[in-house]
């Protein structure tokens, strides 16, 4: 065969003119065909090719009209490949990818936006997991502080978390530790200079500041002399000080009231050195109270290690000398009341990191590890689109190639082109991420654990710059690859011209039905862990505590600690509660020192020969009708009881069933340690109340009244009212009759009993939430590129298919095969989907309340909600596929 | 030539391609072949002149090109209307049926 394109070309630059090579590759073709036209019509060779030169000379007669104007050859003209330096095309494939950006400005978005998505929701995960797991504590060399827990045959005590007994036995020459502090959180009302106000302050003994190494910025802290009973020193917080004494040094030495005591100011602590956390606003001393007689007092304790000495050394040591310590006759009881069991000091020692973040660590690698998947699935989308487009690109990347562009020259091309994609998105999802992170604070419970260290620093910017890259890179190399190993042939091979059953098989399809079958499988780990903890949230917010949360309103008042007598808060809290009935609307009112999942104290007693424990809660008549408390057994208080402090009390079922006899009933016990000696009646037994959380055992528990004689009421006495309407509407009236009653009681919260269920639950509804969130957004990329998917492969297939329409296929059969090969992708990805999904359950297992990590009705549901948003999302192209005309696309072959 | 035969020649040239064209996709031999065979040689479309109209349509966006390649085959540019020159044809059409009308009144020239 002749060569007729070189000599058109000769014949049309020797007259004067240089056509672009579409031209040529035309003419070439015309002549190719009257070449064989001759030959067909009986014409020698020489004929033959004597007739296309004559045919060429008219061609080359008028050239300057074959000059067709250049046609922009999408998206835009290739860089020359022969560049002057590697710097220099580097430079020009960056211009060149912003111009594409530029230019394809919905794909380009479409990839942006889809990276930004996903990081911004994984650089805020990485940013809360950074800041609140790994980043240092704010103290000089916090590795070696360590958190100390107290356990008694091998219960931990019932609050704080360790003993003076403890705490004295290891105070004098540690050996393996630096020092020992001791600390405990309170609640005070600040008066002077300005308004009152509820704030959080810590008592701590003077070594705290040793221990962490914190200094203060003017002034000075404790010294060991500051620690009496009643302390007269207080370290104020930074942000107090600034709030209260705008930054004034002068402040030091003034005096200021907390619950009425004057303490004098002697320094002021930086914000960021604060401890336990931030909004601690002021430090005052505490006194470790020396084991004289039967007293145990508890607290929280933290200690700095010696340089090179381990937690266990440490805690052995605190074990060793508990033991060496001389115990105090009469302890026993106390450390049962306190403990739950008796025996020796058991001491263990926790890197203070890992003891703040304990509870929270394993929700937060799992919700880390669900994003990260969420991310791979974003950028696995965004690698299709890019294969896709490949395919489309194929002939301008031949062109390229053509030109003399090498491999090299067209693979980094095209991985400039996906970072500078990656890039974009990364920045927009950071910045994404920066506004997100303005309303972490109101989304997080907030008792998370060192939520004031969370911050968009430099290791989560370094984060997120980093997976956009390595993004970047993963959806640029498969188009990368693809382009090394281009030929002309299959390029043009998977159009709609491609023979039948070439679509189905071609690399590009078949990579893009893997990365499908990955997002599915994604989709569907995510939607099962959401699910069980969707689940078991649910189960949660349902379950039986032994209470009514519903229409009950809680208050809780702090009555001035030391300026009233007992007698006074006592005709307080009794004038507030005859008001409060009188209130429309009120069904019952009653207070107690330790309502439904609050605070309470425990007690320990003899019962018959043996030593008992239990937690105590002091109610006034009325309380189990008011907060819906079951009377399972006998009766509740009666006003007179409380008149004749008659020796009676009330129990739980779980105290009944381990210390009682089948008729707790009319049973007495002997001797209180809390309220001296002689007989004491069961009267009643209600049912258990679950206060720690639902997985807890519930605990063993005794109701007293409140003592008639004594008069005894706590400072902190807590109100609830339960109403026939909506509680939250009494809220109002409450505090207006408190003010009117005593405007110097303050009131600390007000909130209905099922808010106070909620928040209890606010963890597990946040992971919830989330997790949830993750699977909808991991839901929503599996069915679009799963549209994408088979929308591209009936596009590839439509030859295929119309040659299946000419034979008789009717629009079904068509609609059921593309549905069909959906399913085949998504029925891959649901296996491996369930098969991850059981390890995720497993990593999820002690999150979940009555759910099981298999739980048969979440791993029946998902795959069929995976399978049905397949068929939904497979419809689109599949009707496309049944309305392919036969005749339109066998005629264009 | 003068310029109303140029303009008539341009016209008509136009006209039969988009004809041809309308019925299915042809690449440039064939519409020259068809040209040739249709009119049985009256016409003989130059085909110097054939590329450059083609040329000239597609950037009117009248028809446009594209290389389709077959198994075993050279590569082809084909071209197909587009809607613009479907609409074309349409004015083309009835421009020359009243062009004719008009002939066979004056000068009893028929048309087929």
């Amino acid at each position: 065969m002749r060569n007729w394109r070189a000599e058109i070309s000769a014949a049309l630059a020797k007259a004067g003119h240089d056509p672009d090579h579409d031209v040529l590759e035309e003419l070439a073709q015309h002549a190719q065909a009257v070449y064989d036209a001759a030959r067909a019509d009986g014409a020698s060779p020489a004929d033959a090719a004597t007739a296309v030169e004559r045919q060429v000379a008219v061609w080359a007669g008028d050239a300057g009209a074959l000059e067709r104007r250049r046609r922009r050859i999408a998206p835009a003209l290739p860089p020359p490949a022969a560049s002057s330096s590697w710097i220099a095309g580097l430079a020009q494939d960056v211009r060149y990818s912003a111009r594409l950006f530029r230019r394809q400005a919905s794909f380009s978005l479409l990839v942006v936006g889809t990276m930004a998505a996903g990081i911004a929701a994984t650089t805020l995960l990485f940013s809360v997991t950074y800041g609140v797991l790994m980043k240092p504590l704010p103290w000089p060399d916090a590795d070696r502080l360590v958190r100390l827990k107290e356990t008694r045959g091998g219960n931990p005590p019932r609050f704080n978390s360790f003993s003076n007994a403890a705490y004295l036995a290891w105070q004098t020459e540690p050996t393996s530790i630096d020092t020992i502090a001791a600390w405990s959180p309170r609640m005070f009302t600040l008066t002077g200079a300005g308004d009152p106000e509820r704030i959080r302050a810590i008592a701590a003994t003077a070594s705290l500041f040793t221990a962490l190494g914190a200094r203060p910025i003017i002034g000075t802290v404790f010294d060991v002399q500051d620690e009496t009973p009643q302390g007269s020193v207080v370290v104020l917080s930074e942000g107090l000080w600034r709030q209260r004494f705008g930054a004034d040094p002068a402040a030091l030495g003034r005096l200021v009231q907390l619950d009425g005591q004057l303490y004098r100011i002697i320094g002021v602590l930086p914000d960021a050195a604060g401890y336990p956390d931030r909004e601690t606003r002021v430090w005052v001393p505490l006194r470790v109270a020396p084991t004289t007689g039967n007293f145990l007092s508890m607290f929280e304790a933290v200690a700095r290690l010696r340089p090179g000495v381990t937690a266990a050394q440490a805690a052995a040591e605190g074990t060793a000398r508990g033991l060496a310590a001389p115990a105090a006759p009469d302890m026993e009881m106390v450390v049962r009341a306190i403990f739950g069991e008796g025996g020796a000091i058991q001491v263990s020692a926790t890197p203070l990191r890992d003891a703040l973040t304990a509870e929270v660590r394993r929700p937060l690698l799992v919700l880390l590890a669900a994003v990260g998947l969420l991310f791979a699935a974003a950028t696995a989308n965004v690698a299709s689109l890019q294969l896709a487009r490949a395919t489309t690109r194929g002939r301008e990347m031949a062109i390229r190639s053509a030109l003399g562009a090498g491999g090299a020259r067209v693979t980094r091309q095209l991985l400039i082109e996906n970072l500078f994609l990656g890039l974009a998105g990364g920045v927009t999802g950071l910045a994404a991420a920066a506004l997100l992170h303005r309303v972490l604070p109101a989304v997080l419970p907030p008792d998370f654990p060192r939520l004031a260290h969370l911050a968009l620093d430099l290791p989560v910017a370094v984060f997120a710059l980093a997976i956009s890259i390595a993004s970047g890179i993963a959806f640029g190399l498969l188009p990368a690859r693809r382009a090394r190993r281009l030929n002309l042939v299959e390029s043009l091979s998977e159009d709609g011209m491609a023979s039948v059953g070439a679509g189905r098989r071609s690399r590009t399809a078949q990579a893009r039905a893997l990365i499908m079958a990955g997002q599915v499988a994604i989709a569907c780990v995510l939607l099962i862990g959401a699910s069980l903890l969707g689940r078991s949230f649910l189960a949660l917010l349902s379950a039986d505590r032994g209470f009514d949360p519903s229409n009950v309103l809680t208050a809780r008042l702090q009555l001035p600690r030391f300026a009233y007598s007992d007698e006074r808060r006592a005709e307080l809290v009794e004038a507030l509660t005859a008001r409060l009935r009188a209130v429309p609307g009120v069904q019952a009112v009653t207070y107690t020192d330790g309502p439904p999942l609050g605070i309470y104290g425990g007690t320990a007693f003899m019962l018959d020969s043996r030593q008992v424990q239990a937690a105590s809660h002091t109610i006034s008549p009325g309380y189990f009708a008011a907060m819906g408390i079951r009377i399972v057994d006998g009766r509740d208080f009666t006003d007179e009881d409380v008149a004749t402090s008659r020796p009676v009390f009330i129990v739980n079922r779980a105290f009944a069933r381990r210390y009682l006899s089948a008729e707790p009933v009319g049973q007495r016990v002997r001797g209180w340690v809390r309220k001296g000696r002689g007989h004491w009646e069961v009267i009643g037994v209600v049912d258990d109340v679950r206060h720690r959380g639902m997985t807890e055992p519930p605990e063993l528990e005794v109701y007293l009244y409140r003592e008639g004689g004594v008069r005894r009421v706590s400072a902190a006495p807590t109100f609830i009212v339960r109403t026939s309407g909506d509680p939250v509407a009494l809220a109002p009236t409450l505090r207006a009759l408190v003010r009117q009653q005593d405007a110097s009681v303050v009131v600390d919260s007000v909130s209905t009993m099922e808010d106070r269920v909620m928040t209890s639950l606010a963890r597990p509804r946040l992971y919830a939430i989330l997790l949830g969130g993750f699977a909808g957004f991991a839901v929503m990329i599996a069915a679009v590129g799963l549209l994408g998917t088979l929308s591209y492969t009936v596009a590839q297939r439509s030859r295929e298919l119309a040659v299946r329409a000419a034979l008789g296929a009717r629009p079904a059969d068509l609609i059921r095969l593309v549905i069909t090969q959906g399913l085949g992708v998504s029925a891959v990805g649901v296996a491996v989907g369930l098969a991850a999904g059981l390890l995720m359950g497993r990593a999820i297992a002690t999150l979940l309340y009555d759910v099981r990590p298999s739980d048969a009705l979440t791993f029946a549901l998902v795959p069929v909600a995976l399978l049905l948003v397949t068929i939904v999302a497979s419809f689109v192209p599949a009707l496309r596929a049944s309305r392919i005309d036969p005749l339109r696309v066998l005629r264009t072959g | 030539m003068d310029a109303l035969a140029r303009e008539l020649k341009r016209g008509s040239a136009e006209l039969m391609i988009l004809a041809l064209l309308d019925e299915r996709e042809r690449h440039g031999y064939d519409l020259a072949r068809l040209i040739g065979e249709r009119s049985q040689g009256a016409i003989s479309f130059h085909v110097a002149s054939l590329y450059p109209t083609l040329y000239r349509m597609e950037e009117k966006s009248l028809i446009e090109g594209r290389w389709v390649e077959k198994a075993g085959q050279r590569r082809r540019r084909y071209y197909r209307v587009t809607a613009a020159g479907r609409k074309a044809l349409k004015s083309h059409r009835s421009v020359w049926e009243n062009f004719f009308e008009g002939l066979h009144r004056v000068a009893g020239i028929k048309h087929a």
